[in-house]
């Protein structure tokens, strides 16, 4: 997967800059509404469903404030990726006990064309460890801020 | 087919491969993954308000496939990419029936 493609995947239509739900469930719903507005998703309530079965199989939180809560389901015909910013941050139960402040919503149907959805998910972990790049991403409160610091990190 | 028992099924199958995931990962790291118990639970939940015969459907075809459940896309089947007849889109609109393709046997899903 080269540079262009990747940061293809990061939409405008898909970053909310300012999450307002307290709980891991809101949340979710609050990353589902982008692809519920633009007709992306099959079914909502089954994609949700399936996020939240992912998140008893271990905690989604990564650490350092940062969240990927990812699936696969046959309710999305391809992968997205919809990124939300906390200001307040919220409990993830994550591996740190720290709540998150930025999250990754990748979701992808079981079979993928290109078969890109480990490999987006290793390039978002590669860039959030690193820490300037993680404090840019927490700051940022605009797409085009946004892409040009992935651009930076990749 | 109902389409609500479609649903579920799709839901089953979601579960079922992030089962099968996670079973790989224990077999190819070794460490034991907390929540599978809390998957099969929900996974039991769903077989009691699954008609059986869908649910004896996918079980047969899923000895054989990895994926029982396929997306049609451009009246294709993404299970084996045999083409559909022209019929079988717009018999399957009005969502009373399973389908499943006449080349794989898999049961078809169509993106609204």
């Amino acid at each position: 997967m080269n540079k262009k493609t990747f940061i293809s995947l990061f939409q405008e239509n898909h970053y909310i800059v300012d999450l307002k739900g307290r709980t891991k469930e809101a949340i979710l719903n609050e990353l589902l509404e982008p692809l519920k507005q633009n007709h992306v998703v099959n079914n909502s309530d089954l994609l949700l469903e399936t996020l939240k079965k992912r998140e008893t199989l271990g905690s989604t939180g990564l650490g350092k404030e940062v969240a990927i809560p990812h699936c696969r389901s046959l309710a999305i015909s391809e992968l997205v990726i919809v990124v939300g910013r906390s200001g307040k941050g919220v409990d993830w139960n994550a591996i740190d006990k720290k709540s998150v402040r930025l999250l990754f919503l990748i979701v992808a149907p079981p079979q993928e064309k290109q078969n890109i959805y480990l490999p987006v998910l290793g390039k978002i972990c590669e860039m959030i460890r690193i820490n300037k790049i993680r404090k840019k991403l927490f700051k940022t409160d605009n797409y085009q801020d946004f892409v040009r610091i992935i651009e930076e990190a990749l | 087919m109902n389409n609500s028992q479609l649903e579920m099924l799709v839901h089953y199958q979601d579960i079922d491969l992030m089962m099968k995931e996670a079973e790989e990962v224990e077999k190819t790291l070794g460490f034991h993954i907390e929540g599978c118990e809390k998957l099969q639970k929900a996974k039991d939940e769903l077989e009691q308000n699954l008609k059986p015969r869908y649910l004896n459907i996918y079980k047969r075809l899923s000895t054989r496939y990895k994926r029982p459940i396929v997306p049609v896309q451009e009246d294709t089947c993404l299970g084996c990419f045999a083409k559909l007849p022209t019929y079988y889109t717009v018999r399957a609109r009005d969502d009373k029936e399973m389908y499943t393709c006449e080349n794989c046997g898999r049961i078809l899903y169509w993106m609204s």
